[in-house]
């Protein structure tokens, strides 16, 4: 069933063109169901799923390697693909009005479907390569969604940072997965187990013991990192909300960008625990966590603003991980189903403002309570969640992540640094939100949009966000038993051991309590005075924005690019036939001198030489240079003339008959081409090469002949691999009716090969033809 | 045997690489020529050892004679004999054409005519 609905998905996507014409809303809501299905059938697994048993289903690939298309379904699986397809239900039912005027759609929603099915795979994967699969298709569809706009340079500049920094990332955890591989062979797993994530788990221990631990470790940092947007990779998630609305609630809040933090919760139990797991985690994620918050609270594009939270709260959820413990996996598995809540319903709602009102921009809104009282109710739901007001989902997230930080086993400084970012966070986002609700729907209509009409809530398009709206204060008020099963078994694979809790929202009066109560009130005192504090320094200055220099780099990698290929790309045939004649000689010539030169046996008595033999091997060096000094067009015809005949000669004496008068054939046939062209040629050579550069190419040619000859030496009297000769002269006779072998090779057994040679002469004749052609016409 | 054979390879290689780096359109023709025949002699020392007298023709019977000589590389070596008379006969015309269109048969006077 696990494959089925991942490759089906996969499969299904091109339905996306159905949207292409039709009656927008409802081709997409339609669509939908295909999503939906999926969720319906993923819930069904529920009861199956408890504690950290899982459901696991193998397609063999290359047994031997250890390489299979694995799916494995367990707790942490289960809450992220029903967040995927039940999001994504409502996410593709959404575009549907979204872009309902929009001719891409049906295109549109082919990425989108094939992102979830990516998506759906890398979350199902039971093994790292199955897995690494799906998050690099999860990068491509990314791309192509957020440069979906392409008529925009924003839009292809978001696109482009995104895919070189996510598809960097994934190069890196290529890497880091392949060596962890290693590192479990080398902890005693089964060859063609390396790969699979529970092995690898079960071998932590060795793993983390053995040398392969540290640069496998990091490497899937910087992949799970650059994935999700962790500081100093943050700056391509802003970037990509070029993309289309649906495409950012879906994509880079909800999911995809999650997979960094998935992969994490996956490996914790196996990987985890170690200094350099709890310190990478801890600063990475608890400085993007505090940082987003910082800077959400001075955007003024909402999705900008958003944007920020969003990295921010991945960063939570990273610093969660590296904390470690039963709490901790406890509000990894809450918040992550918190913030998908929240989170998604916010961006489709910041869609709808910026469809209804025609901008997203706070300092060109306003007063849009009263056009969009609905809206108005739903996005206030959310933003409560997100800020972690009491009786909200968000609340009894944050209260897990406050008592995580308390909880954890780490050394103090750690566990109230992760506590100052928890709190820098929280009241972060409750300026922020304050200031998105404040500019956005209080106050009056600015003058721009006081003049739109029809600005009213969409019907339709309400619908998605309402549902993870209200659903984010129903889940805690009446839902929580539900919930805590959902949610206890993804709990159990962070942890490693199965764990079931009871969420409540009432804890007593404890410390994470006040924790908490002392966030919110600083955050409201400090709302008051967003503005002043929005326009305080410090301002980020200009070079140290990520995306510009990413920009740069890149610029600057064309412009080595550029200058290298300016120097080696001349446009001379001679100056490449340098490149090669030095390369052969270093990657040859090197270890033929340091290897085979000292064993290699000059002299070989051969009592059988004959002294015509010898003549004939003298003639052709002599003819050699004589064709190098000739000044005469005659003389060189001559001296090339007198090696044609004496390898002619050659082939002769050493039992090759036919070689011998093809050779001889040929060698007419050259010379009288040579002759009819060079009678058009200067009648004399001239030197055009100064005598430095003939003397650097006689040593260069010199030292190419005597390694040539050598390797003559060396190979001549070896035998690596059993000769072919004595099959084809057992059946010369016998299967292709002919005694002379090499005849019978080339008609019959290598029939083929003749063939290509025919074509290829028959090719030299049309390009002659064709060039002596063009010649009569031009005239 | 073999060491002549590896010094006339030599040879022609050394003759071949030199004539090729030339500036001459001409040169680089007569280069090219002496690289084929130098590669043909490579691949006939390849084989299963070089013999006299000995061609690989099989008697009436099909049994081959003593010591014989390796058909797999003559076979080889006839298709590209073969097959570097068309290389050398197409760059002949190339060059005929080029000196039609320049004058000359300096390869630095071809650049840039696209």
């Amino acid at each position: 069933m696990l494959p089925a609905i991942v490759l089906i998905t996969l499969a299904l996507a091109p339905l996306g063109l159905l949207a292409r014409t039709g009656p927008r809303p409802l081709v997409g809501w339609a669509l939908a169901l295909l999503p939906a299905l999926s969720f319906a059938l993923l819930l069904f697994q529920l009861p199956q799923v408890t504690g950290t048993t899982q459901i696991r289903e193998v397609i063999p690939w290359v047994p031997t390697m250890g390489v299979e298309l694995s799916f494995a379904l367990d707790g942490l699986s289960l809450l992220f693909a029903l967040v995927i397809t039940g999001i994504g239900t409502l996410i593709i039912g959404y575009a549907g009005h979204y872009m309902h005027d929009d001719p891409g759609l049906g295109r549109f929603l082919l990425y989108l479907i094939l992102f979830m099915g990516a998506m759906l795979g890398l979350v199902l994967a039971g093994n790292v390569l199955t897995m690494f699969i799906f998050w690099e298709l999860t990068s491509v569809t990314s791309y192509l969604l957020i440069g979906y706009k392409h008529d925009y340079p924003g839009a292809r500049r978001g696109a482009l940072q995104s895919l070189v920094i996510t598809a960097g990332g994934g190069l890196a955890l290529l890497l880091g997965l392949l060596i962890l591989g290693e590192g479990a062979r080398h902890a005693g797993v089964a060859p063609n187990q390396i790969y699979n994530f529970d092995a690898i788990i079960a071998a932590g221990a060795e793993i983390k013991a053995g040398p392969f631990y540290t640069p496998a470790l990091l490497l899937i940092l910087v992949g799970a990192f650059t994935k999700s947007a962790q500081f100093p990779f943050h700056f391509w998630l802003p970037g990509a909300m070029q993309a289309p609305t649906p495409a950012s609630a879906f994509l880079h809040s909800a999911t995809m960008v999650k997979a960094g933090v998935y992969l994490l919760a996956r490996l914790a139990p196996g990987l985890g625990d170690t200094p350099l797991w709890h310190a990478a985690l801890v600063l990475v994620g608890g400085f993007t966590f505090a940082f987003g918050a910082l800077v959400a609270t001075r955007k003024d594009d909402i999705k900008a603003l958003l944007a920020y939270t969003t990295l921010s709260m991945l960063g939570g959820l990273i610093m969660l991980i590296g904390l470690g413990g039963k709490y901790a996996a406890e509000a990894v598995a809450v918040n992550i189903l918190a913030h998908a809540l929240y989170k998604s319903a916010l961006f489709m709602i910041a869609g709808i403002i910026d469809h209804e009102a025609g901008s997203r921009d706070l300092r060109h809104l306003g007063g849009l309570r009263r056009m969009m009282p609905a809206t108005a109710f739903f996005i206030a739901l959310a933003l409560l969640s997100q800020m972690g007001i009491p009786i909200f989902f968000g609340f009894v997230g944050k209260e897990l992540l406050i008592e995580a930080a308390l909880e954890s086993l780490l050394a103090a400084p750690w566990r109230y640094a992760a506590l100052a970012a928890i709190v820098i966070a929280a009241v972060g986002y409750i300026i922020a939100a304050w200031r998105l609700f404040k500019h956005a729907f209080l106050g009056t209509s600015s003058p721009t949009l006081a003049q739109r009409h029809h600005v009213a809530d969409p019907r339709g398009m309400l619908v998605s966000p309402a549902i993870p709206a209200l659903l984010s204060i129903l889940v805690p008020l009446a839902l929580l038993p539900w919930a805590s099963q959902l949610l206890a078994p993804a709990a159990s694979v962070v942890y490693g051991k199965p764990i079931s809790f009871d969420l409540a929202l009432w804890h007593g009066f404890n410390t994470a309590l006040m924790v908490s109560s002392g966030a919110i009130l600083l955050g409201i005192l400090l709302a008051r005075f967003e503005r002043p504090l929005a326009a305080l320094p410090p301002h980020l200055p200009a070079w140290a924005d990520g995306a510009d220099l990413l920009d740069r780099l890149l610029a600057g990698v064309d412009r080595i690019g550029g200058l290298i290929m300016g120097t080696l790309q001349t446009g001379q045939l001679r100056r490449y036939m340098l490149y090669n004649t030095i390369t052969l000689l270093l990657i040859t010539g090197v270890p033929f001198v340091l290897y085979v030169l000292p064993g290699l046996s000059f002299i070989t008595p051969d009592p059988q030489l004959r002294i015509y033999e010898a003549f004939a091997a003298a003639l052709i060096p002599i003819a050699v240079v004589a064709a190098i000094r000739a000044e005469s067009r005659l003389s060189a015809i001559i001296s090339v003339g007198v090696v044609g005949a004496m390898v002619s000669l050659f082939f002769i004496l050493f039992s090759a008959p036919d070689l011998a008068l093809t050779q001889l054939l040929i060698e007419v046939l050259s010379t009288v081409f040579l002759l009819l062209v060079f009678s058009i040629l200067p009648a004399r050579f001239a030197n055009l090469s100064s005598p430095a550069t003939r003397m650097r190419d006689a040593i260069l040619s010199g030292m190419v002949g005597l390694l040539v000859a050598g390797l003559v030496l060396a190979t001549a009297t070896t035998t690596i691999f059993e000769p072919l000769a004595p099959y084809y002269l057992e059946n010369s006779l016998a299967k292709g009716k002919g005694q002379n072998v090499v005849n019978v090779i080339l008609v019959d057994f290598r029939g083929f090969d003749t063939m290509g040679e025919v074509t290829v002469l028959l090719t030299a004749l049309l390009g002659i033809y064709g060039l002596l052609r063009m010649r009569r016409e031009k005239q | 045997m073999i060491l002549i054979l590896a010094i006339t390879i030599g040879c022609l290689f050394a003759g071949g690489f030199y004539l090729i780096l030339r500036r001459s359109l001409v040169k680089l023709i007569l280069g090219l020529i002496l690289l084929s025949h130098g590669v043909n002699l490579l691949i006939f020392t390849m084989g299963d050892g070089v013999r006299r007298g000995a061609p690989p023709i099989v008697d009436k019977n099909g049994v081959a004679p003593i010591n014989v000589a390796d058909p797999v590389v003559q076979a080889l070596i006839l298709t590209a004999i073969v097959i570097s008379f068309g290389l050398t006969a197409f760059i002949l015309t190339l060059a005929y054409r080029a000196n039609q269109v320049t004058g000359s048969d300096d390869l630095d006077s071809m650049q840039g005519e696209g």
